[in-house]
């Protein structure tokens, strides 16, 4: 039996890094000991990793998938995702402010922006399907 | 009319087999914000009002840049899977 993982079951996989982070920073009540940054910061890379592995998941799935709606799916999957890690390191931006946290918000702000631009890229050729344009306009079908 | 009979539009296979590669480097780019994703992506709208304005516009007046714009992005979809790069 083939084991199919789905893009759901991806970011069920990837999001416990972003609550391991959430959990770190909320850990220390003195941010700025060096002890403090220092695990935030590998909390804080590890995001990144993960932020940017499965931005590549919803991407390389996304150009493979012939149906739209499974795209734009995805597209706002990745965008919740995003929007997830937004909210984990909005509470510990100001907490952790020189453990590269502002880098990392602004990079997923970035990641969530691109997914909402490709999803409305998306719901419009969605719409577009049922549109009838005149013949001779685009190649045939073959 | 292409090599094997069937017609070609006034946005030929080719066009869109162009229109595909840029379409590639920028939608489905594993960084979307990096400066070949944004280059490709400003090309492709490019080319995309290039074609309107020459070969749709006056021809095919009840297609607006909107429609034209959308189904181009979808054939560019069909284009790539149907010939992954």
């Amino acid at each position: 039996m083939k084991t199919c993982v789905s893009f759901e079951d991806l970011i069920q996989i990837h999001r416990p890094q972003i609550e391991e982070m959430q959990r770190v920073g909320e850990s220390f009540s003195h941010p700025d000991s060096p002890d403090a940054c220092q695990s935030f910061t590998h909390q804080v890379r590890m995001v990144e990793g993960t932020l940017r592995q499965t931005y590549r998941e919803a991407s390389a799935l996304a150009r493979r998938t012939e149906d739209l709606r499974e795209v734009s799916d995805i597209w706002s999957r990745m965008s919740s995702f995003c929007n997830f890690a937004l909210q984990a390191l909005a509470s510990l931006k100001d907490k952790y402010s020189n453990c590269g946290t502002a880098e990392l918000y602004d990079l997923a702000l970035d990641f969530k922006l691109a997914c909402d631009k490709r999803y409305r890229g998306v719901v419009e050729e969605i719409a577009c399907q049922s549109m009838e344009f005149p013949k001779g306009l685009f190649p045939e079908k073959t | 009319m292409s090599e094997h009979g069937v017609p070609e539009g006034a946005v030929s296979r080719e066009d869109i087999a162009r229109l595909a590669v840029l379409f590639d480097r920028f939608e489905y780019a594993f960084e979307p914000l990096s400066i070949d994703a944004k280059e490709a992506e400003s090309q492709f709208e490019d080319l995309v009002l290039l074609l309107y304005n020459e070969r749709v516009k006056e021809r095919f007046a009840s297609v607006t840049f909107s429609a034209f714009r959308c189904k181009i992005r979808s054939l560019c979809r069909e284009h790539l899977r149907k010939n992954p790069l």
